[in-house]
Order: C-alpha cells, then sequence, then structure tokens
C-alpha cells in the first residue's frame, strides 16, 4: 500500500467517525420507551385460513368460546409440549362440556403461534406482550384462568423509529 | 480411586488427545468456549506464531433435526428446521416449503402475492445475516465499531420483518400454499423507508471496512482460495463467489418468480477475506434492489392457499433448492403419505463452507484464524444441524 493511499483510507475512515458523533442514537431507551413493530394480536380466521398480522407475544384464551376441542395441545405437541389441557370445573360454559382448557408453560413455549391456528373456535390469541420474567421458573406456567385475563401492556410510551437521511434514525413518540 | 473415576483412555480418545504434538510444536485448542470460534473447536498446531495444522472438530450442536423430522407433521416441523439457522430462518424454510409444495402438487397454485412476499423476506433475511457478518468480522478483526452499527442497522431490517411476521428472529412465516399473515397496513411505506436509510449507511461500511487500511491489512490475502480449490471443494455462496465463480440458485434455477427481477450476481476473483467481503457488500446492494422490486409488484389478492386438515404428501419424493444467505440451501424429502415426512435430508449452504476451514487456516498466523474463519460464512449451529 501507497503512503498516499495508507493517509487517505486513514483521513477517510476516522471522518467517517468522526462524524458519527454528531447522529443520532442507534438504540431505545428500553425500558422507559419501548418499540414494538407490531402492536396488534396476532389472530388466525379458521374460516378463511390465513391469520391476521399481529406480534406473537402471550396467549389470550377466551374461556367463553373454548370447547376443549383439544386441537392447540395436539399441535403443539411435537413443537414445544407447552401446553396441557386442565380441568377448571368452577368455569361453567355450556360449549365446553368436559371442562377443560389449555394451560400454557412459558418455560417451553417457542411462540411459534401454530396452537392460534389450529384453534377452529376463535378461542385463542397472541397478545402483543411478550416482557414474562418471573424470578420462580413455576410461575411461567399460566393456568387458563390466567390466560383468560387480558396481559397488562407496559405502561412505558410507545415509540416507533425515524429515519432521518443526514443524521441516522431516532425515535418518535 | 476407584475404577469408576478413572478417565478411561479410549473414551477420550477425540482428535485432541489421539497424537501428540510434534517435538517444538503446541496444540492449542481454539474453541468450543472462544467468543470467535462460534459453536466449534478447531485443534491448532502452532509453530511460534504460524499454523501447520487446523482440525476442524465439529457437532457440539447437533441437535439431529433430520431426525427429529420424521416424527412431525409437516406444519410442525417449521419452527424447528428454522431454529438452527437464526439469522436467515427465511431462508432456510424456504426449500422445505417448497419441497413440500411439490409433495402436495401445488407449486402452481401459490398466489403471486405470496410468492413476492417470500421474496421479500428472504432478501430481508440476507440482509439481516449480511450486516451480522459485518459487524462480527469487525470485532475479529479487533474493531469494535462495525459490530455496534451491525447489530443497530441489522435491528432496522427485523423490525420491518417483524412487523409482518410477529417474531423477531425465527419468524415461521412461510407454510405451505402461501405465506401465513398478509403484510400489515404501511407495511410497503416502512419497508422502502428502512431501504433507503440502509442504502444511506452503506459509504460508512465502505469506509470502515474497504478504505480503512488496517481493516485492509487484516484482510487481503487472507485464507486465499483459488477459483478451482473453490469448486473442488464444493464450497457455496458469497465463498464460492469470492473466488470468482458465478453460481447462484436464484440466476441457475429461479423459484419464486425470481426470474421476473433483475438483479446481478456479484463476484470477485481474489478469493481472499476482502473479496469475500466485498462480495457480501455489493449483495446488500442487490437485495435492497431486489426488494424495492418486489415492492412494486406487490399486487392486491390472497396470500395463501387454505390448507384444510392434516397435510398428508403423496408417495414419493420431492427435491428444492434455493439460494440461502450463506449459500445453497437444499432440502429432499420422501414421504410416504403419513402424515409426516418418512426422511428429510437437510444441505445447508454452512456445512459445504466448512471443506475449506483447513486449507484456508494451514498456513496462516494464529492472528487471522478469527477473521478467515468467519469471512468463510460458516455458521456452526445450522451446520450441524
Ligand atoms: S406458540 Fe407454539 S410453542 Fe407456544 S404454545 Fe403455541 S404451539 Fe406451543
Ligand atoms: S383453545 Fe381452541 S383449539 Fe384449544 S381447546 Fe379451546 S377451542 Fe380447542
Amino acid at each position: 500500500m501507497k503512503t498516499s493511499e495508507f493517509l487517505k483510507g486513514l483521513a477517510v475512515s476516522v471522518w467517517t467517525g468522526t462524524v458519527h458523533l454528531f447522529r443520532h442514537r442507534m438504540t431505545s431507551m428500553y425500558p422507559e420507551t419501548q418499540n414494538y413493530p407490531n402492536t396488534e394480536m396476532y389472530a388466525y380466521d379458521p374460516k378463511k385460513g390465513v391469520a391476521v398480522s399481529g406480534w406473537r407475544g402471550r396467549h389470550y384464551l377466551d374461556m367463553s368460546k373454548c370447547t376443549g376441542c383439544q386441537l392447540c395441545f395436539i399441535a403443539c405437541e411435537n413443537i414445544a409440549e407447552a401446553i396441557e389441557m386442565i380441568p377448571v370445573p368452577e368455569a361453567a360454559h355450556a360449549q365446553n362440556k368436559k371442562s377443560i382448557y389449555p394451560g400454557v408453560d412459558y418455560g417451553r413455549c417457542v411462540f411459534c403461534g401454530f396452537c392460534v391456528d389450529a384453534c377452529p373456535f376463535y378461542a385463542l390469541y397472541m397478545t402483543p406482550v411478550a416482557e414474562i420474567s418471573e424470578m420462580n421458573r413455576n410461575d411461567l406456567y399460566y393456568s387458563p384462568v390466567e390466560l383468560s385475563v387480558p396481559p397488562v401492556p407496559n405502561p412505558a410510551p410507545k415509540v416507533h423509529v425515524n429515519f432521518d437521511k443526514k443524521r441516522g434514525s431516532h425515535d418518535e413518540r | 480411586m476407584s475404577a469408576n473415576t478413572e478417565s478411561n483412555p479410549e473414551m477420550l480418545a477425540g482428535v485432541f488427545q489421539q497424537e501428540e504434538a510434534p517435538e517444538g510444536r503446541l496444540k492449542v485448542s481454539f474453541g468450543p468456549q472462544h467468543p470467535g470460534s462460534g459453536h466449534m473447536r478447531i485443534i491448532l498446531t502452532v509453530n511460534g506464531d504460524i499454523v501447520e495444522d487446523a482440525v476442524p472438530d465439529v457437532g457440539y450442536v447437533h441437535r439431529g433435526v433430520e431426525k427429529m423430522c420424521e416424527y412431525k407433521n409437516y406444519i410442525q416441523n417449521i419452527p424447528h428446521i428454522e431454529r438452527p439457522a437464526i439469522h436467515d430462518s427465511s431462508g432456510t424454510i424456504f426449500p422445505y416449503i417448497l419441497a413440500v409444495e411439490r409433495l402436495l402438487d401445488m407449486t402452481e397454485k401459490v398466489p403471486e402475492r405470496a410468492q413476492y412476499i417470500r421474496v421479500i423476506m428472504a432478501e430481508l433475511n440476507r440482509m439481516i445475516n449480511h450486516f451480522y457478518f459485518f459487524g462480527i468480522l469487525g470485532i475479529f478483526m479487533g474493531h469494535t465499531t462495525p459490530i455496534t452499527w451491525g447489530m443497530g442497522d441489522r435491528d432496522y431490517l427485523i423490525d420491518v420483518a417483524a412487523s409482518a411476521t410477529g417474531a423477531r428472529v425465527t419468524f415461521s412465516y412461510f407454510v405451505p400454499g402461501g405465506v401465513r399473515t398478509d403484510l400489515p397496513y404501511g407495511f410497503e411505506d416502512k419497508l422502502l423507508k428502512t431501504c433507503d436509510y440502509l442504502e444511506s449507511r452503506i459509504p460508512a461500511y465502505k469506509a470502515y471496512l474497504e478504505e480503512n487500511p488496517f481493516a485492509r491489512m487484516r484482510l487481503t490475502g487472507v485464507g486465499v482460495i483459488k477459483r478451482s480449490d473453490a469448486v473442488a471443494l464444493g464450497l457455496a455462496g458469497p465463498t464460492l463467489r469470492g473466488s470468482g465463480v458465478k453460481s447462484d440458485v436464484r440466476k441457475d434455477e429461479p423459484y419464486s418468480l425470481y426470474d421476473t427481477l433483475e438483479f446481478n450476481i456479484p463476484t470477485r476473483e481474489e478469493g481472499d477475506a476482502m473479496a469475500r467481503m466485498m462480495v457480501h457488500f455489493e449483495e446488500v446492494k442487490e437485495s435492497l434492489s431486489i426488494v424495492r422490486q418486489a415492492a412494486k409488484k406487490l399486487r392486491p389478492g390472497p396470500v395463501k392457499v387454505p390448507l384444510r386438515g392434516q397435510i398428508r404428501g403423496k408417495v414419493g419424493e420431492a427435491y428444492a433448492r434455493t439460494e440461502g444467505a450463506r449459500g445453497m440451501n437444499s432440502y429432499y424429502i420422501i414421504s410416504d403419505g403419513q402424515i409426516h415426512p418418512y426422511r428429510v435430508r437437510v444441505n445447508t449452504g454452512d456445512s459445504r463452507n466448512l471443506a475449506a476451514m483447513r486449507p484456508v487456516l494451514i498456513g496462516g498466523k494464529v492472528a487471522d484464524v478469527p477473521v478467515a474463519h468467519w469471512s468463510l460464512d460458516y455458521w456452526p449451529v445450522a451446520s450441524d444441524r
């Protein structure tokens, strides 16, 4: 490499790095703000056979629609074995004769969403809440009753990325 | 000491234990805990600073995907197959889906919109992989800035892909018959904005990785693979194209409407780490142009042929191959009419690039091992499967 070439390359790269000092920060300030690419619920329409795009996070179970048909359990059986059918005798819903509902173990679930695709009765959804962490492993297990409560979203303001031609990207509320 | 606790020399006789290092040489185990080796080990025999022998010891992350596929039905296989190649989950699942569609005789029935969405996702994944490549290549040279940039810019692509698929890394988005969901409202706008932004980022990467004299010194002439050697070793993907072989499944055997899009196959003659990195650069540019063209061609319409009940392939076999981010991925499926495949054979570009590891490392310096190793585009997890 010639000396002139060396110096030119050095100048170009040092200059590029220096310019970056004045650009916007790339990172989001999580958890003060949060950036979910998609804030809809992931749902499946068994009539059309196509899902509605949404974030695949924690499940939501509509107990008034679930018939206990176990199709979600069968779908998950060979994927992660995360779903277990639990008898919930106190839930009196006529359409569920056996009173069994799916419970999900989030220590195993891989959030693939194929259980939602398997449900023929519009009973299972996935919500845009994925912040599931517990101090105790057993708490990762969600019973049907817990799943039927809509999750509390993180109260931090939602932001999205805005691109600026000159100064890079930044979060915008 | 009881017999139980005594080590059994026969059991321990791996490659490392078999032979002592020759006189004056040192045997060094590079990995599997070394942050630069990935999930593999390279047993180096060094003479001072020169590597005299390098034996890749792979298999640490073997998980038996091929065998697992025989017990799961065609849909349940999807999340498992794409797990090993997290940076290229669309590229890994693509040939599997094409092969299953061939078994179901529905290749022609897949809607046009779904095919273009697949192209967009596959190209987004290619860029996600390539930005990761730049980042890790930078950190292996001891250059910290590229990894922060690479990871940061990669995240915008992930954002776009995640807004449609609902997951950040393992999308599980392609299914036999199309894609799972239609694109959300405002997707194209977001996609084109991200493409424009990334286009404007390329000069910065060029300055840091190509024009920067120190990066050039570290990359030029490292890990040279001659054109004839690359063909003889059966390499794939950017590694093969970095040695001057113009080979790309997207052009050679177009699938999923790639033949309606215009793009070039970048190649380089030098065959060293620099050439391979430049091929990645050019591929990012080509991918940006492919994504833009495909986004223009999107027309409203169905995105999936609904498949009711359990999928059963016809008795027979199917083979499909696509160009993944790290080389040609191919799937060969035998079906005996059951709800699960009889046999699935997976071949990824990564495992073929492993063949070049030994010839490339021998004769080089110890300090060049991480760079040469990473520039080969070998990802242990996808290779071991
Ligand atoms: S999302 Fe996937 S892994 Fe989780 S419960 Fe549903 S089918 Fe099982
Ligand atoms: S959630 Fe749906 S698939 Fe699962 S048992 Fe209830 S109705 Fe059946």
